[in-house]
């Protein structure tokens, strides 16, 4: 069950692993649309795909529900990083058996997500994973929490949910992330079609 | 437009039971209003202008308004109606008077039989009273009880004033009759005390207390003349019944009458509530319409590109997001040795 699971998001991994990208966020227009759980799905998925250690963080200030998950809602994370009250290797979590590091969101009210602490977290802290993803807010509630990343990452997905997900929103969403090529994921899709991606990362699997 | 059309086409049944319930419910209180309504009225003829409802502007007493003699009573009529006692008496002539007597709240009660009142002014010397409700035998009560009561009001309050302005002359007079009676007598007394030839001292002051006496008399006689005019008056109210003449008679009504106004309005409400909420559901579900309905919608969001799906993927009993993340969250962090943490 818990590898049907992961398996679930193999396509959308093996379309990253396929781009080479190194660090990949995803954001949404409106809570609710499943960012969270696809951040966490691509995570595990691309851990099992590389064969290596992936970051991911929780970036979500507004509400960090993947901190929530690890129970990691009093632990020092990202934000006390920021702030410079902890190292980075402090704050991070790992867990062998899904080869899958963590890091939680901390105290929110010690530091807010700026462009030099992120540049600087991204080129210097971090270097040492292949892969960090991270979950980023919706932007029309927190603008100030995804754009900083945005020129920072190699992508910026933005995750809508099929059949819900206001169309005028989303254009005012991509017009403010400001990406000459917004790229999107189309979560909960009411066909469950097997993708290219997903039957080579099969075969790929196999011949390991 | 087009995607309005869309929604229209998408929702025409709950459309058509919308406008079945609103339109249906509208149409039927409307009939129901129009054939249970019963209407009385009595058309008023009004001679002159009455004194006592000459009106003047609040703002400024000095300045006066123009009104017909209709609007005068008019506007009267509507001003006693406003008073619960003026409603309590008419009730207490008609057969609700039980039913006021029954009534739990008394206030309520007049509150809504003034309601069914109507006054309206036809013309300058015309208007009509009406009384409206679901009892055809009721309204003719209601009217002619309202125009007794109303003339009962009115006389007792002009009597009432005649009789002050009576009493207010007659101590007046009585007053002047004394002051008249004093300076006879102080002239009296002068000439009886000079009875020889008057020096022109003496000639001047007699001439004052003649004056006074001549003066004293005069007002004597204005006042006895005004004392007679106002118990005059009092008689000549008999003849007030030509300034406020019945020239139709309320009859009772064997057929339906005065409903068709509230009827028109209630269909009108319900026809125009009904075509609101279908434009309401129209405008929600093209709103709620304009989503990306799969992989080859997003094209819409161009230059925007559609990087991957992700199916929706069946967790235990439910299937959504809100189950699979726990699910997964467990695979990822759910080690179950406090050791493998390295921060």
């Amino acid at each position: 069950m818990s590898a049907t699971l992961v398996h679930s998001f193999d396509g959308i991994a093996s379309r990253i692993d396929a781009t080479g990208a190194r660090s990949v966020g995803f954001t949404s227009t409106l809570a609710g649309e499943g960012t969270s759980t696809i951040a966490l799905g691509t995570a595990l998925a691309l851990a099992e795909l590389r064969q290596e250690k992936v970051l991911l963080v929780d970036a979500n200030w507004i509400h960090p529900s993947l901190t929530s998950d690890a129970r990691r809602e009093s632990a020092p994370g990202l934000a006390d990083y920021l702030a410079r009250k902890a190292e980075l290797a402090t704050v991070v979590r790992s867990a062998e058996r899904s080869r899958l590091d963590f890091l939680p969101v901390g105290d929110r009210d010690a530091a807010r997500p700026t462009l030099r602490g992120l540049a600087s977290l991204l080129a210097n802290d971090v270097t040492h994973f292949q892969t960090v993803l991270i979950d980023l807010p919706p932007v029309l509630t927190g603008e100030m929490y995804v754009l900083p990343w945005a020129t920072l990452l190699d992508h910026l997905f933005v995750v809508l949910r099929e059949a819900a997900t206001p169309l005028p929103l989303v254009r005012q969403a991509l017009g403010k992330i400001g990406l000459a090529t917004p790229e999107i994921i189309l979560n909960r899709t009411a066909a469950a079609t097997p993708e290219l991606a997903t039957s080579l990362v099969a075969a790929h699997r196999r011949l390991a | 437009m087009r995607r309005y059309l869309t929604a229209a086409k998408r929702y025409w049944l709950v459309i058509l039971a919308l406008l079945a319930v609103v339109w249906g419910a509208g149409l039927a209180g409307a009939y129901h209003e129009y054939a249970n309504t019963y209407e009385s009225q009595a058309t008023i003829w009004v001679l002159r202008a009455s004194p006592e409802l000459t009106s003047s502007n609040p703002e400024d007493p000095g300045t006066p308004v123009i009104q017909t003699v209709a609007s005068q009573q008019t506007e009267l009529f509507t001003q006693l109606l406003q008073s619960d006692g003026f409603i309590r008496d008419v009730v207490e002539r008609t057969l609700q008077r039980s039913t006021l007597e029954r009534a739990a709240n008394e206030t309520k009660f007049l509150a809504d039989v003034r309601k069914h009142f109507s006054v309206e002014t036809l013309g300058t010397n015309m208007l009509r009273v009406s009384y409206t409700t679901s009892d055809p035998r009721t309204p003719v009560e209601m009217v002619n009880a309202a125009i007794a009561v109303r003339t009962e009001r009115v006389l007792h309050a002009r009597v009432t004033s005649t009789a002050a302005v009576g009493t207010l002359y007659r101590s007046e007079f009585d007053a002047a009759q004394t002051q008249a009676l004093d300076a006879a007598r102080e002239l009296d007394a002068f000439k009886s005390s000079h009875p020889e030839t008057l020096t022109a001292t003496d000639e001047a002051h007699q001439a004052q207390l003649q004056l006074a006496v001549d003066f004293a008399q005069a007002r004597l006689s204005e006042l006895r003349g005004r004392a007679d005019r106002s118990a005059v008056a009092a008689a000549v109210l008999e003849m007030s019944g030509l300034e406020f003449e019945v020239v139709d008679e309320p009859r009772q009504q064997t057929t339906p009458s005065g409903g068709g106004r509230a009827a028109v309005l209630l269909a009108l409400v319900s026809l125009a509530a009904g075509a609101l909420l279908v434009a309401l559901l129209v405008f929600v579900g093209a709103l709620l319409a304009d989503h990306v309905a799969g992989p080859l919608d997003v094209g819409r969001l161009a230059p925007a590109r559609l990087f991957a799906t992700v199916p929706r993927v069946a967790v235990g009993s439910g299937a959504g997001g809100s189950e699979l993340r726990p699910a997964l969250a467990a695979i990822a962090f759910d080690d179950g040795d406090p050791s493998s943490l390295t921060g």
